[in-house]
């Protein structure tokens, strides 16, 4: 069952004459529960797509459908109030406020939702539970190892249950024991709770972990992960 | 969703940035002690000299003079003014001065005639402390207004020197008068007796009239009936006496409300400040929390809640700080025998507090408004 719909979408920025269009014409359908990863080079607009499932940024054109929602029809607002609910986004620097805890932290997109005190505080012990962290919740992120602070950048992607995981290369600042632990977890995320990942990478090796692999350039998909992967054993 | 549940994180953005806070905080808090303290002249000034339907009291001083060693008018004129119609009582006042010239601390005797003074004048004086019996007893006794007793530390039993006058506190007296604050009565004989040989002399009559309408009336008939005396009268007003021998104060008070200004700009330029870098150091974080589903709005305010917070804080320290140090120096601008009050009281802490919030409200308006329009993918492009 498709989750995500894309049709013909098309991002483009204007830079005084030039028009620079990072995603052209472009259509994807995502299957609820697919771990999806996108690879290709660098400025070949995966970001730009990733942001645009997150929504936090709009189409130029074309159509984005999740969830039986066209997220082009929104305003700024419900789109806001959309995020909160549907999507949680891991980045590849973690981006946690540095002024607070982990557990501050992984409580904040709680805040707003109508939940009490002690249910944020069982939401939150039970994310961080989930990505094995619980023992430094009064840690701020500079007391953090990379791999610990992007554990905790997963914590509050999932504290909210969103069915939609976006994640902007989220080993890509990672040693290998780190990014194994983080490429696990996120495994485990897809299988257990059925989120669906959609996850920009660089790296080959992790894309093992994914459902299937797509390749941008130039903003438009060039083939997809199965034959490529099918290719390979050729090759072999 | 409820905006207030978010309060607490912005309160830790302020505790935890606590270099910058604290700095933020310390300036607001110089520029709020600075307006506060003019505040407080400003309100003295209007406390001494705007005019109340309560105020029905007349100073009559000779005519042409501006300080207490030259008004000298006969101690008998008190009969003709008491046959004035619509007098109710006439006290005759010796006032002598520590300093002619204008001071924070002054000290001023008035030499009354104990009896009556206490029947009239003085009947709204409340004792906070010493005997009346003891005033009333004792030819070097002295009732003392409170704010020249707290500044000067002293307590009934104690003699001190002012003026060349040795007097021994009898009471400490509270009064609504701001210039009863900050005297000292004792006997009219005892002050005219300390000066060169000027029984019978006084330097003026405090006049009480039955109603404020007639202050009017009755201060041009008195003025009328001495026109052609040796020593010809002129009456006033006690507001408008204050404000004419204390003018050059207040026109200093009015110049300084230039400086509680300057002030609010500097208050206003620090949370601005801090708000600007603040919020230039944080586009991402912004950013983060519009990802996590934050609205522009909601993150606008978080942003104008912090600069209310500093600001707020910084006016509560300064504010407080400009009260204690009134209440504990317990100033009063004199000259001439007539004082000028520093009134620093709640009122005036709240009104500051107000203020702030309202100043914190406009350094964070441009800010927030900026970081809710941002476009939330170019934000993370930039860091
Ligand atoms: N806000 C923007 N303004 C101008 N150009 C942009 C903007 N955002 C992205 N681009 C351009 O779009 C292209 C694709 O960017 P991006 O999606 O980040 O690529 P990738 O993530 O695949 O490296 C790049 O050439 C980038 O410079
Ligand atoms: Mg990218």
């Amino acid at each position: 069952m498709t989750l995500i719909e894309c049709r013909g979408l098309t991002r483009e920025y204007r830079k005084g004459d030039n028009i620079i269009r990072p995603l052209d014409d472009l259509d994807l359908d995502v299957p609820r529960g697919d771990f999806l990863a996108l690879m290709g080079p660098s400025g070949s607009g995966k970001t730009t797509l990733l942001n645009l499932i997150a929504g936090i940024d709009s189409p130029t054109r074309g159509s984005l459908v999740i969830d039986g929602t066209n997220l082009a029809n929104l305003s700024r607002n419900k789109l806001a109030a959309w995020r909160s609910e549907n999507v949680g986004y891991v980045f590849q620097l973690y981006n946690l406020v540095p002024v607070l805890t982990a557990y501050e932290n992984v409580e904040l997109p709680l805040l707003l939702h109508p939940l009490d005190r002690r249910q944020r505080h069982e939401r939150v012990r039970t994310a961080l539970e989930r990505v094995g962290i619980s023992d430094r919740s009064d840690h701020f992120p500079r007391q953090l190892s990379g791999g610990q602070e992007q554990r905790v950048a997963i914590a509050r992607a999932i504290v909210t249950d969103p069915a939609i995981l976006v994640a902007d290369e989220p080993t890509g600042d990672l040693d290998k024991p780190s990014a194994h632990a983080v490429m696990s977890l996120l495994k485990e995320l897809n299988e257990e709770l059925g989120k669906t990942i959609i996850m920009v990478t660089h790296d080959p090796k992790t894309t093992d972990w994914a459902t299937r692999t797509l390749h941008l350039d130039k903003g438009r998909l060039a083939e997809t992960g199965a034959s490529l992967t099918h290719e390979q054993e050729a090759l072999a | 969703m409820n905006p207030l549940r978010c309060i607490p994180y912005v309160i830790k953005q302020v505790t935890r940035h606590r270099v910058r806070s604290l700095l933020t905080v310390l300036g607001i808090a110089i520029a709020m002690f600075l307006f506060t303290a003019v505040q407080a002249m400003n309100h003295g000034v209007t406390v001494a000299t705007t005019e109340t339907a309560n105020d029905t009291t007349l100073v009559v001083y000779r005519e042409d003079r501006y300080c207490p060693a030259t008004s000298l008018l006969p101690q008998d004129y008190q009969r003709r003014i008491e046959d004035v119609e619509g007098v109710v009582s006439v006290t005759p006042m010796k006032v002598v001065v520590s300093n002619c010239r204008t001071s924070l601390d002054v000290v001023t005797f008035r030499g009354v005639p104990k009896a009556e003074f206490i029947d009239g004048l003085g009947s709204d004086l409340a004792l906070l402390d010493g005997s009346i019996e003891e005033w009333m007893s004792r030819t070097d006794a002295a009732l003392l207004g409170e704010t020249l007793a707290n500044r000067r530390g002293l307590r009934p039993g104690q003699r001190f020197d002012a003026a060349g006058i040795t007097a021994y506190v009898a009471g400490i007296v509270r009064s609504d008068d701001a210039q009863d604050q900050n005297v000292a009565y004792t006997a009219l004989e005892f002050v005219q007796l300390a000066g060169r040989d000027q029984l019978g002399i006084v330097t003026q009559f405090n006049v009480r009239v039955a109603d404020a309408s007639m202050l009017d009336r009755v201060s041009k008939d008195i003025d009328e009936v001495f026109r052609t005396a040796q020593e010809p009268t002129a009456t006033f007003s006690e507001k408008a006496f204050i404000g004419r021998v204390a003018d050059d104060i207040i026109e200093l008070v009015g110049f300084a409300r230039w400086l509680g200004l300057g002030c609010l700009a500097a208050v206003l330029a620090l949370v601005a400040n801090s708000i600007v870098l603040g919020v230039q150091s944080r586009v991402s974080e912004h950013a983060v929390l519009q990802t996590l589903g934050f609205s522009g709005r909601l993150v606008a305010g978080l942003i104008v809640a912090e600069g209310v917070i500093l600001s707020v804080i910084g006016g509560l320290v300064g504010g407080a700080a400009a009260l204690a140090v009134a209440r504990w120096g317990s100033f009063a601008m004199s000259v001439e025998g007539t004082s000028i009050p520093i009134v620093a009281d709640g009122g005036l802490l709240v009104s500051g507090l107000l203020v702030c919030g309202l100043i914190g409200v406009l350094a964070g308006l441009v800010p927030a408004w900026q970081a809710s329009r941002r476009e939330i993918a170019a934000c993370f492009r930039m860091a």
